[in-house]
């Protein structure tokens, strides 16, 4: 396991220079704009789709193949991506509150106050949880159809969750359920819960298919 | 004889080819080249041993064991394909770090020693290293696992015959522990000839024959003559036969008694490539 993770973070380590000047350029653009919350939330989904260039990479130099003949089982192996998502949505959640609190700072858009503060904690955990979301909807879709065509579908890993979020938020207004502060707090709560749980079921459908793949 | 590898009846159903029940024994302490024309069925053979396709059919047993039982076994098993496996921004340290993690007998010292022996940088990306110098790469990290069987798919293809011969040597070496062994495909049969100890001979995805080289190399035997020779030739000697303009060249397996017989005729020895050139291109005694 250590093996897959070292070996992704080594590959994608050759990209970083261009990641961050990306996000920089994203800095700069959107702090201003639209404030250092949605900063945060562009850093983990941006991040968290390096996870299909991992598969490219992969792709590119025939891994999978080469690391079914290593003490690597297939299972290992799609744990390991699914490892790699995570800490990919980490970082890139963690990079947008560093620079999002400097950034902020600098544009005059927080106030470093603790309330403040801990609102952008909580911005920075759900930015995590909902590039995890995303981020592992695109997994078994790649695991299908390959990174080339899984980087065209990446799209639909993104409207999909965005669509079931929408769909549940609909479904609770008919039920005259209302969204209060308070509900949206326990949801955020609940948030990393519900990540694993979407991230169980992404894996199971992802070993299913890679299990049946010849290599 | 121990035997670490055990084929039997390996068979793969695809559309237009079939491996057909694939059969062999790669004894300790030897090494076994598996030779056939391109698409005959050797990488489809070596896949299906280590278990990157589903076989149909047979079982595949390595210390009488089959792979999928036991991660320990892929501990003791080294596999070099024909490319290298790893992203070509990779540097030899970091496969070192990548292939360390991943196997429990893994050997730092023994790894940057085959570096050093194989003159290659610790900090060199992978995509400016030459096709031999990544091929050397594969070896040294097939190598610092300890591993007592290599399985090797076509690993000698592409390079110079400079090249080759320092990765022989390095075979060559590896097999002077007895309980080691090495599998390697290769349609350079020439590299066979200086190495294998037997020849598996795989055509059409099956099996023609399972030989000692040196079986090969001193008995079989090429008869050449011309189209009266030939009918005096007892068919039941003929492996193989094949008319070129004016000469039939006639694959035996008994030179010596080829040539106390047929006085008249010219009984060559024959090289790995002529076997093999005259069961594909020719035709076999019916």
């Amino acid at each position: 396991m250590k093996s897959l993770i070292l070996k992704d973070l080594y590959n994608i380590g050759h990209n970083t220079k261009s990641m961050l000047f990306i996000l920089a350029v994203f800095a700069v653009a959107f702090i201003p704009t639209s404030g250092v919350g949605a900063y945060i939330f562009i850093c983990g989904i941006l991040c968290s789709m390096m996870i299909v260039t991992t598969f490219s990479f992969d792709d590119n130099s025939k891994w999978a193949r080469y690391a079914m003949i290593m003490p690597i089982s297939k299972r290992d192996l799609v744990i390991g991506k699914f490892i790699v998502l995570a800490i990919f949505c980490a970082i890139g959640s963690v990079f947008g509150l560093a620079v999002g609190l400097i950034g902020g700072g600098i544009a005059g858009k927080i106030t470093f106050s603790p309330a403040a503060i801990v609102e952008l904690l909580f911005l920075t955990l759900a930015a995590t949880v909902i590039s995890l979301i995303f981020g592992s909807m695109s997994i078994p879709l790649v695991f299908k159809f390959g990174a080339e065509k899984g980087r065209v579908l990446l799209l639909v890993s993104f409207l999909i969750p965005a669509a079931i979020c929408f769909g549940a938020y609909k479904l609770l207004a008919i039920l005259g359920v209302e969204l209060t502060d308070q509900t949206v707090f326990i949801l955020l709560c609940c948030s990393p819960l519900i990540a694993l749980v979407w991230s169980y079921g992404m894996y199971q459908i992802s070993y299913r298919i890679f299990l049946k793949q010849e290599l | 004889m121990d035997t670490i590898l055990q084929v039997e009846n390996l068979t793969k159903q695809y559309e237009g080819f079939q491996l057909d029940h694939v059969s062999f024994d790669l004894p300790k302490g030897t090494i076994m080249g598996l030779i056939g024309e391109n698409g005959a069925g050797k990488s489809t053979t070596i896949n299906a041993i280590l278990d990157l396709i589903k076989k149909d059919d047979g079982t595949v047993t390595f210390w009488g064991q089959e792979l999928a039982s036991s991660k320990q076994l892929k501990e003791d098993i080294g596999v070099v394909f024909d490319g290298i496996n790893f992203y070509e921004t990779l540097t030899p340290a970091k496969v070192g770090k990548i292939s360390g993690a991943a196997y429990k007998q893994w050997d730092e010292y023994l790894y940057q020693d085959y570096l050093k022996r194989f003159g290659l940088p610790l900090d060199k990306e992978i995509k400016t290293l030459s096709k031999g110098m990544k091929m050397k790469l594969c070896i040294a990290v097939a190598l610092s696992h300890k591993p007592k069987l290599l399985i090797l798919d076509e690993a000698t293809s592409g390079l110079d015959p400079v090249m080759r011969d320092d990765i022989l040597d390095v075979f060559l070496d590896f097999v002077q522990d007895e309980n080691h062994s090495i599998l390697m495909s290769s349609h350079i049969t020439t590299d066979l000839e200086k190495v294998a100890d037997y020849i598996t001979f795989i055509h059409q995805g099956k099996v023609l024959f399972c030989k000692t080289k040196d079986e090969l190399r001193y008995k079989y035997g090429i008869i050449r003559c011309g189209a009266a020779g030939f009918d005096q030739i007892d068919k039941a000697e003929i492996l193989a036969y094949r008319k070129d303009d004016y000469q039939w060249n006639v694959l035996v397996a008994d030179k010596e008694k080829a040539r106390k017989k047929y006085k008249a005729a010219v009984v060559d020895d024959a090289t790995i490539d002529d076997i093999l050139l005259l069961y594909v291109k020719g035709e076999r005694a019916k």
